[in-house]
């Protein structure tokens, strides 16, 4: 008897509802009242660092002789590193002060740490300036504009002197843009123009390694500045509070495991099997809870760091990702110990995953593959999420979410939750367990794409940095090797469990299945055109070849269906006698695929 | 009226096949019992019952409902070998939690927890489950097989490692559901317990039924009578009786004809048979002589040996693993 979705929604709140009760249970009252007494003190530590104007551990390290009436005690009063002493002379002798401003000069101690209270002294007159600067109403006397043109052949590349010559600042325009050339700057300028000693050395502060490809100050009050504002090519400041979200899930996903393994241990969950819910619903009920905590969490921090409503849709993916990852994990593991090693997998990867692309996400559309990079977006004030680059960072991660939990559920039942059999064994078993017509090879195959798509993303954003020479081939044999592993590893699962008969007529059959599950599946891959990825060489060569739209030739939208039928059929019929035959068949089957690819970009690439 | 209906059910795991085809059924408000040793696939056909297991094949019909059947578990009672509780919880909490679980109405699940507690004479409710004696922990169990009230019980080794006194309390209360009109099947391995308190039985081994009845019926049809024959003077086959305060002897036969063939040769040594005791197999010892009679062949199907068999499917299923009744079985019965 088919059960009403408001039967499964009332079991999934019932179970959802005891496990609150449960988990809250195992923590007695006392632990419980010690930790929200922790959680206080560190509240109240934070927000009274935050009132005081947030933590410094430079706070007043240096000490700067300046008569109150000095146009330099103003920035020095301003600066967290420098504190205002009286100027006296003989407080520089005794080393009582590091740096002394009288008659309009400079002195500083001859010590390290005098040099050092010198950089922070004109770092502080400098930020002054720039502030009395964007007083100014006529901003283009305030902050002028020099731009340096060079023309060049267009045969040959940008020459290395034009990165070189004028100081790295020459080649950007807008806020970016260095005055070039004498290196020197503003940076020494002072409100009353006297300023020798400091200046003494003031070039080697101007340039900076890489400026324009940002250019933002995501904590500063506007997008104009003078060079010292240039900011690094990536947002150091939204990428720290994106950081932020990340951090509460590593810490869910370890309760989440623990009490799914629980199940498992001494067949606990053999009781909730026989009662009259469906395995779906108890997964759904358990995870639930976490689910919430993870959404509050999320929530929390985006009122804590200002991030919009967009921040807490991208980072939801996130958390159904690791939990997802986690759930699967439990239900492989055969211990703790092992769940403790899956979830510390799950964690420094998705966080690593998540997290490197994120850098960049000013600088190459493929940062988007994480979707933590939409939230640094959203954080930065003159940044925009667009609703395809949101699709394209969020849909993957949540097709990936719901496959793995797919495949957790299938195991979740009673001749496969208590088994003891090691990791890899467990994942065929999952594997095994979604196919049980011919057709759900096909199904399989297709849901497979998300996790070939974040894959092959993956190797892009890990080969992209390499010589394209080098690079592509590489890829295309990675591409080869992932799209193999995802169209046949079901198929040997199937096989190995005598879930089909190992005939050859059966083993093409599935494999025809497999390669056009995958043809299909593949078309979503459309989606990386959205935010121009394919614009890229290495993304053109990473999606182009399996054809995505972008050859016209009807042959060569058949030849990508061709080429998975092909292989899949030869892996299936290597899968169908023994995994030694099958490995010999896979190996063919990544080197037809490379072929293939390699084929594809030399000729039309 | 047949609560239960299972024919041709089988149930293999790869190669090696746990449930070789089992029919039988079971009528309403009878105590049926499955006996058998560790391995004999007795846990195997009970999960199928409850829907716990898929079998290869064969169908496991529970009033009328396939067994997979979620809905059919509203009106099952399952308690598995072990009690595998969550220890953080209470009694109340936990049997609460499984009373909402089958969607009893809260006061309904109140009423009915206290009262079986109350019947299960089980004290410290409010104590963590973790902190309880095994026994304690099994009327736990119990009670949750109850909490929904259902008309079928299936019961995987009740008494399960537990102490004369508690089975014997266990054993009486399954009595007594029974005697409620609740349908109960339970597995055991001690067949005192299954003597005790079983309307029929049957007796699998290495996944077949091997025989089935009432234990009068096993016991007629698969079981012997020995004659215990003592004479004053020696005869064929005859020994000495030694506990006996003056001279006899005894001789054991397993018919009529041979005691009459006894009488006979003491009267002709001017001796005369002076006691003749019979004794009827227990249900123990019919079981011992069919488990060594069924060829590994025509269970295994593969020629698997036994305790090959036996461990693999120990390994498939840990809770069939196996433990022995805290209780001696009765032995031999001398009428």
């Amino acid at each position: 008897m088919t059960r009403s979705l408001r039967e499964h929604l009332s079991a999934i709140r019932r179970i959802a509802r005891w496990e609150i009760e449960r988990s809250a249970g195992i923590v007695d009252r006392r632990t419980a009242a010690l930790g929200a007494v922790a959680l206080l003190l560190a509240g109240a530590v934070v927000g009274a660092g935050a009132m005081a104007g947030g933590v410094s551990l430079d706070r007043d390290i240096y000490r700067v002789g300046v008569a109150e009436d000095s146009p330099y005690h103003g920035p020095v009063e301003r600066s967290v590193a420098l504190e205002a002493t009286r100027p006296d002379p003989d407080a520089l002798r005794a080393g009582d002060v590091d740096v002394l401003v009288t008659d309009g000069r400079v002195r500083i101690a001859d010590t390290p740490k005098g040099r050092a209270a010198l950089s922070e002294f004109r770092s502080a007159v400098r930020s002054a300036n720039v502030e009395l600067m964007r007083t100014q109403e006529n901003g283009s006397a305030a902050f002028p504009v020099v731009v340096v043109l060079q023309y060049v052949s267009r045969s040959s590349g940008l020459p290395d002197a034009v990165t070189d010559d004028d100081g790295g600042g020459g080649i950007s325009g807008g806020d970016g843009g260095d005055s070039g050339g004498d290196g020197s700057g503003g940076g020494t300028a002072t409100p009353t123009g006297d300023d020798s000693d400091a200046a003494a050395d003031g070039g080697s502060s101007g340039p900076l390694g890489v400026p324009g490809l940002g250019g933002i100050n995501p904590l500063g009050s506007g997008g104009s500045g003078s060079p010292a504002e240039i900011q690094p090519p990536f947002p150091f400041g939204s990428l720290v509070l994106a950081f932020a979200f990340l951090v509460p899930m590593n810490f869910v996903v370890q309760a989440y495991g623990s009490t799914m393994l629980n199940e498992r241990i001494n067949r606990r969950g053999e009781l909730l099997l026989v009662a009259p819910v469906s395995p779906a619903d108890i997964v759904a009920g358990k995870t639930l809870p976490y689910l919430g905590a993870m959404i509050v969490l999320t929530a929390l921090v985006a009122l804590g760091v200002g991030g919009s409503l967009v921040s807490v849709a991208a980072v939801l993916p996130i958390a159904l990702v690791f939990l997802a990852a986690t759930f699967a994990g439990a239900m492989f593991a055969r211990s703790f110990k092992e769940l403790t090693f899956v979830t510390v997998t799950v964690s420094v990867f998705l966080t690593a995953y998540t997290f490197v692309p994120a850098i960049f996400a000013n600088v190459t559309p493929i940062a988007l593959i994480s979707p933590l990079t939409v939230v640094v977006r959203d954080l930065q004030p003159l940044q925009s999420v667009t609703p395809d680059a949101f699709l394209f960072a969020t849909a993957p991660f949540t097709l990936c979410a719901g496959v793995l939990f797919l495949l957790g559920v299938g195991i979740y039942r009673e001749e496969d939750l208590f088994t003891q059999r090691p990791v890899p064994l467990k994942f065929l078993d999952a594997l095994d367990a979604r196919v049980s017509r011919p057709r759900d090879v096909a199904i399989l195959s297709g849901l497979s794409i998300p996790f070939v798509f974040v894959a092959e993303l993956l190797a892009i954003a890990v080969l992209f940095a390499l010589p394209v020479s080098l690079t592509i081939p590489l890829l295309l044999f990675v591409v080869a090797l992932i799209e193999e592993v995802a169209k046949s590893l079901h198929v040997y699962a199937a096989f190995e469990s005598g879930t089909f008969a190992g005939t050859r007529r059966v083993a093409l059959v599935l494999g025809a299945l497999s390669g056009l599950g995958f043809f299909v599946g593949e078309k979503f891959t459309a989606v990386a055109q959205v935010v121009g990825l394919p614009e890229l060489a290495l993304g053109q060569a990473a999606f182009a070849p399996a054809g995505i739209g972008l050859f016209s030739a009807a042959g060569l939208l058949v030849a990508p269906l061709v080429l998975h039928v092909t292989t899949a059929s030869l892996t299936a019929l290597g899968a169908k006698r023994d995994l030694r035959w099958y490995a010999l068949a896979f190996a063919g089957s990544v080197v037809l695929h490379t072929a293939y690819n390699l084929t594809v970009v030399s000729r039309l690439g | 009226m047949a609560t239960i209906r299972v024919e041709g059910l089988r149930k293999t795991y790869g190669d090696f096949p746990a449930v070789v085809g089992s029919d039988f059924s079971v009528d309403t408000g009878e105590i049926f019992g499955i006996v058998g040793p560790n391995g004999a696939g007795k846990t195997t056909t009970l999960k199928m019952l409850a829907g716990l297991v898929e079998p290869t094949a064969g169908v496991a019909e529970v009033a009328g409902r396939d067994a997979g059947d979620p809905e059919m578990r509203r009106d099952l009672g399952f308690l598995p070998e072990e009690s595998p509780l969550y220890e953080d919880m209470t009694p109340r909490s936990y049997l609460g939690f499984f009373a909402d679980l089958y969607d009893v109405p809260r006061e309904a699940a109140r009423e009915r927890t206290e009262s079986t507690l109350d019947r299960l004479e089980l004290e410290h409710r409010e104590r963590r489950l973790g902190d309880m004696s095994k026994g304690m922990k099994r009327k736990v169990a119990i009670a949750r097989s109850l909490v929904n009230d259902p008309d079928l019980l299936i019961y995987d080794e009740p008494a399960s490692g537990l102490d004369p006194l508690t089975t014997n309390y266990v054993l009486e209360f399954t009595r007594d559901l029974a005697d409620q009109g609740k349908t109960v099947v339970f597995s055991a391995h001690n067949l005192y317990h299954v003597e005790s308190i079983c309307d029929r039985i049957v007796i699998m081994n290495r996944g077949e039924i091997i025989a089935r009845g009432t234990v009068p019926e096993i016991r007629e049809e698969y079981g012997t009578t020995a004659y215990h024959v003592f004479t004053t003077v020696p005869v064929a086959g005859a020994e000495r009786d030694h506990r006996a305060d003056t001279e006899r002897y005894q001789a054991v036969v397993d018919d009529m004809a041979a005691v009459e063939s006894i009488r006979e040769a003491a009267a002709a040594a001017d001796g005369e048979v002076v006691d003749i005791r019979t004794r009827e197999q227990s249900l123990e010892d019919i079981f011992l002589d069919l488990a060594d009679e069924t060829p590994p062949e025509a269970a295994a199907g593969g020629g698997r040996a036994p305790s090959e068999a036996a461990a693999e499917e120990a390994n498939a299923q840990p809770s069939d693993g196996g433990r022995t009744g805290a209780e001696p079985s009765n032995g031999s019965r001398e009428q």
